[in-house]
């Protein structure tokens, strides 16, 4: 073999080359069939408790509330027109005033159910806390007729977040709650 | 200008090419695949997380915006009912408009409570025996329904014997902005 005056070899030495065609050819299958079975929406599921019915005039409300109480211990989430609350065995506390929103071009009444998230953590640390045996799970959502379901999954989703993970829904008139809520706040 | 002679044709034909490109142009040209191959990873990547072996279980209809929610309890294939404010519909079956009476009254829907007692009685006769599972019903709900209506379902469906009833929601991720 021919070599250079000073003994090295003056072959150029290259860099073996991937073969990436066999690589490309298994993305371009693979690609087409994860395209087809993927679900880029994943459906889920809350379970609530079950809820019973109430009157026009408000006397299945009193039921209702009246059956709550049995379950002293079970906060509820009070949702208004106006405002929304945080009620438990100790009192009820205000959480926010209803905000406004665009939605869908539609006036919404909204919430900051931040706060609620906050407010639920506090109540289920402090239940935790006062009654060490028992674990707190339930939580009723008290709304007037007109308040968006999606204001009432959010709620449900906040008291999740706290803890609070069995949810149970009651529709009330707009009167009686806000009666009750008055009387609870002292106003 | 005189028309060019077969002598400077070919001349002619490489006036724009560099002399570095005719020099070249006997070798075999190459793609370079490593970006395309980058691009394919990302996706192969992208599409493997959000890969479901079950399918979609569930029909969405187009007349009706779930809620969005961070709940995880996968859903069941359940006799459903779908609720949007014109109409309330069991298992594809219209069955009740929603107008303002329906509205005005918390109680139960006798229409919808006998739409879903036939179901159940269906479900007894066919199955001999009932259990826990049969008695679960899917809602899915438009996110402008008021409470109210929500609530008249719900209590058809207890009264009805669906003693449990699942909300269907839109998951979201984590910190995931509702929209």
């Amino acid at each position: 073999m021919a070599q250079a005056a000073s003994g090295r070899s003056r072959r150029v030495r290259r860099a073996e080359e991937l073969d990436m065609l066999p690589v490309m050819n298994l993305f371009c299958c693979m690609i087409p069939f994860l395209l087809l079975s993927a679900s880029f929406l994943q459906v889920t599921i809350i379970t609530m408790a079950q809820t019973e019915g109430i009157s026009s005039s408000g006397s299945g409300t009193v039921a209702n509330l009246a059956r709550s109480e049995e379950d002293r211990l079970q906060p509820k989430v009070i949702m208004t027109d106006q405002e929304m609350f945080i009620g438990t065995v100790a009192g009820t506390a205000h959480v926010c005033f209803a905000g406004h929103e665009i939605i869908n071009g539609v006036d919404a009444v909204t919430f900051d159910f931040d706060s609620l998230r906050r407010q639920a953590t506090e109540v289920h640390r402090l239940l935790s806390q006062a009654y060490p045996q028992i674990e707190f799970h339930k939580v009723t959502i008290l709304t007037v007729e007109s308040t968006r379901y999606d204001n009432v999954v959010q709620a449900i989703d906040a008291c999740a977040a706290s803890g609070f993970d069995q949810p149970g829904l009651q529709v009330a008139p707009s009167a009686a709650v806000e009666r009750a809520t008055a009387a609870a706040m002292g106003r | 200008m005189s028309a060019p002679t077969k002598r400077h044709l070919p001349l002619l034909l490489g006036y724009n090419k560099s002399k570095a490109a005719i020099r070249g142009r006997g070798k075999k040209a190459e793609l370079t695949l490593t970006s395309m191959i980058d691009m394919f990873t990302i996706l192969v990547v992208f599409l493997l997380q959000s890969f479901s072996s079950e399918g979609q279980i569930v029909t969405l209809s187009d007349a009706l915006t779930l809620p969005q929610s961070h709940s995880e309890n996968p859903v069941k294939l359940k006799l459903e009912i779908q609720v949007n404010s014109m109409v309330i519909v069991v298992d594809g079956d219209p069955v009740v408009a929603v107008n303002q009476d329906l509205l005005s009254t918390g109680n139960s829907i006798p229409a919808l409570v006998a739409r879903l007692r036939a179901h159940m009685e269906y479900n007894r006769r066919v199955r001999g025996i009932l259990t826990e599972e049969d008695m679960m019903i899917n809602i899915q709900g438009d996110i402008a329904v008021p409470a109210i209506l929500l609530q008249r379902v719900m209590s058809s469906c207890s009264e009805a014997g669906f003693m449990t009833q699942n909300l269907e929601v839109i998951k979201v991720e984590g910190g995931g902005n509702r929209s």
